[in-house]
């Protein structure tokens, strides 16, 4: 092993064996043969890194993607079935925290307890004793059991002595959730701190921020494979794209369904109530409303290239189309659009008469097409529309006539974009 | 081998810890508390003295030391055996989350069984000295070997249950059964010499729990120093039942996490 390297693996390979239904007994296993079925599942399909001593690497991934059960093999409470790891020095790590502790055991303890359980020695253990104390800022209690403990306070001891072993090698499962904000940075300053001594540190974690922190490498494993590694920033916005691309998919796919649940609840509940039936291009939550002199025949959302669309960018310019047809041309309408996000904040409303200050007048057949840039972050929206009289007669409005996503992969929160721009000097 | 050693030794503060754990645990919550360590024994003896001087009387001389010199010794193998093959299995949330040498569970829980005998053997001294029999200083130097040799014997075969255990969880039920069988193919409530077959005696000796408890027996009740020969066919046992043990641990370990 070159000694730059704190660790080095090298074509990983791990499978499972998932039982269908595990017989552990004699009865069972000699009475239904049968049930010993098993599928040997590829956890990881070859990994190879290396980690400088002193670097910090972080793994990402979607869940069950392998990163955890890396951790493991690194941890060497899994072994690999092909492939090599090689680690240099002395491993500690933070995935089970709070190994051992007894609950009718003191603070001070339980300390020795589970330190032991990391290997150190009691002279190790006596000279850490107070930094660790300190550390998890228990120094009341730390004589009273630990079952008294709020649950807080059990982790925050856990944590110290789990951070306090001084070892070469850290490996950490998403566990920098602890305790409340305060304890939580003091936390973050401490693994910076262990870093800045020479430590190698190993996160995996779905707080991509933290690990843009504090590592300098990132890999993204997919399906048992490193899809990509390098500066994380870059792996984590590829990673973000790539996870806002499936679910975009799968809102496409229910969105697929849900059309054909409608139209299949349409056939059989046309036979009942033709009366009250909404039009194909409602939703079936929609509501109706007006004197119906003027009619929407048809109401679509497209995009610039005029196709009809159902997920939008937050940067992209959305269309509304709309066709009516009126048995009373001597009309003025004033058409209008609202905005309602999925929990119901209404998020922007308008018409032409705010916008131009005059009604359009009515033909008995027409089509309308209303152009706003869209700035809404994203979320699952619903657009009203509706056709009045210039004082106000409702012709036709109906709410929640279409939903619509918007997605994005960008970070930002909040209702809309605020398009903004940082400058320093 | 000698890596196994040097982290063991690494790991050594885990293994006391955990034996101080089991033992002040054992009786937590109790009045008596660690009293309880010599009483249960005490108790015992006086219940086997009164039952074999009036319900049942023996025709062996002071049958009481005679049963109780052996059965302690017994109670810490069979107990080791039992309890030991479960000592991985009750430790499944630190062996599926944390990494240390696995062998510290079955060495911490035998260790902790072999400490609880040491103490008991305060009681075994005092009634060995109030009963009469005269003490055999020499003898009882060869005391710490036998004890030793039944530490590996017991050890051995904890190691090797206790990694069988997790892929094959009947292995407990079967084991009680073979260790309620087992203490009547030990002499430990008899003499060898009530077997008149002496081929069937002979048969005895395959059972590595019969050199050791003769042993014990040779240095407490007879007061003599066991035959060289006891002991070395004791110690042969204690040496294949560790390297046994070992090998199938080191083999099994390696997977126990997978199917925890």
């Amino acid at each position: 092993m070159n000694p730059e390297y704190a660790i080095e693996v090298h074509d990983v390979k791990k499978k499972f064996r998932i039982f269908y239904d595990k017989g552990n007994d004699l009865k069972d296993r000699i009475l239904f043969r049968n049930r010993n079925h098993y599928e040997d599942r590829l956890v990881l399909k070859g990994i190879s890194f290396r980690v400088k001593k002193g670097e910090a690497i972080g793994l990402i991934g979607h869940n069950g993607c392998g990163k955890s059960t890396t951790l493991k093999l690194l941890t060497k409470i899994l072994y690999p079935d092909s492939g090599t790891i090689e680690m240099a020095g002395r491993v500690s790590s933070l995935i089970e925290l709070g190994a051992g502790f007894h609950p009718d055991m003191t603070g001070r303890e339980n300390i020795y307890t589970n330190a032991s359980i990391f290997g150190l020695t009691k002279k190790e253990i006596d000279k850490r004793l107070q930094e660790i104390i300190n550390f998890s800022e228990l120094e009341d209690f730390i004589d009273n059991p630990v079952r008294t403990y709020s649950s807080g306070m059990y982790m925050r001891l856990a944590f110290s002595v789990a951070i306090n072993v001084d070892a070469n090698i850290l490996l950490i499962d998403e566990i920098l959730a602890v305790g409340d904000a305060n304890f939580q940075k003091k936390c973050f300053d401490k693994l910076r701190e262990i870093k800045a001594h020479g430590t190698t540190i190993v996160i995996v974690s779905h707080a991509l921020g933290q690990i843009e922190q504090i590592c300098e490498t990132s890999y993204w494993i997919e399906d048992g494979l490193i899809k990509q590694s390098g500066t994380p920033k870059i792996v984590h916005d590829n990673y973000l794209k790539s996870m806002e691309l499936k679910r975009t998919e799968q809102l496409e796919k229910q969105h697929a369904t849900e059309q054909e649940k409608k139209q299949e609840s349409e056939k059989t509940a046309s036979v009942t109530q033709i009366t009250e039936k909404l039009p194909d291009f409602c939703e079936k939550t929609a509501i109706r409303m007006g004197t119906q002199e003027i009619i929407f025949t048809d109401v679509q959302l497209r995009n610039m290239q005029n196709q009809k669309q159902y997920i939008f960018d937050t940067q992209e310019k959305i269309k509304i189309f709309l066709q009516y047809k009126s048995s009373n041309t001597g009309l003025k309408g004033n058409f209008g659009y609202g905005i309602f996000r999925e929990d119901g904040l209404h998020c922007y409303g308008t018409n032409i008469l705010i916008e131009t200050g005059e009604c359009i007048p009515i033909q008995k057949q027409g089509e309308l097409e209303i152009i706003f840039q869209n700035s809404l972050l994203p979320a699952r929206y619903f657009l009203d529309i509706a056709v009045h009289s210039h004082n106000g007669i409702i012709f036709d409005d109906i709410r929640q006539v279409i939903s619509f996503v918007v997605s994005s992969s960008k970070q930002d929160i909040g209702v809309c974009r605020l398009e903004s721009s940082f400058l320093w000097r | 081998m000698i890596n196994l050693c040097k982290e063991l030794y690494a790991y050594r503060e885990m293994i006391f810890s955990l034996v101080k754990k089991d033992l002040r645990g054992r009786y937590k919550g109790s009045v008596l508390g660690f009293l309880w360590t010599f009483i249960n024994p005490l108790f015992q003896l006086i219940i086997y003295t009164i039952a074999f001087s009036f319900i049942l009387p023996s025709a062996i001389e002071k049958y009481y030391l005679y049963l109780f010199v052996a059965l302690i010794p017994w109670i810490f193998f069979s107990s080791s055996l039992q309890g030991g093959a479960n000592s991985v299995m009750a430790s499944q949330n630190l062996v599926s989350k944390i990494y240390f040498p696995r062998e510290v569970l079955p060495i911490a829980y035998v260790t902790s069984c072999f400490v609880n005998m040491l103490l008991t053997f305060i009681i075994i001294f005092l009634v060995v000295a109030c009963s009469g029999v005269p003490m055999n200083l020499t003898a009882i130097f060869c005391l710490p070997i036998i004890m030793l040799i039944e530490y590996m014997i017991a050890l051995g075969l904890a190691l090797l249950f206790s990694a069988v255990t997790v892929f094959f969880r009947d292995m407990e039920h079967i084991l009680s059964i073979i260790t309620m069988a087992w203490i009547y193919m030990t002499p430990v409530l008899y003499p060898l010499e009530t077997i008149s077959d002496s081929k069937i005696q002979k048969l005895f000796y395959f059972n590595p729990m019969t050199s050791v408890i003769i042993a014990y027996r040779d240095i407490l009740y007879y007061a003599k120093i066991p035959d060289f020969s006891t002991l070395f066919i004791a110690f042969c046992f204690g040496i294949a039942s560790l390297v046994l043990g070992e090998f199938i641990f080191s083999k099994l370990k390696k997977r126990f996490a997978e199917v925890m």
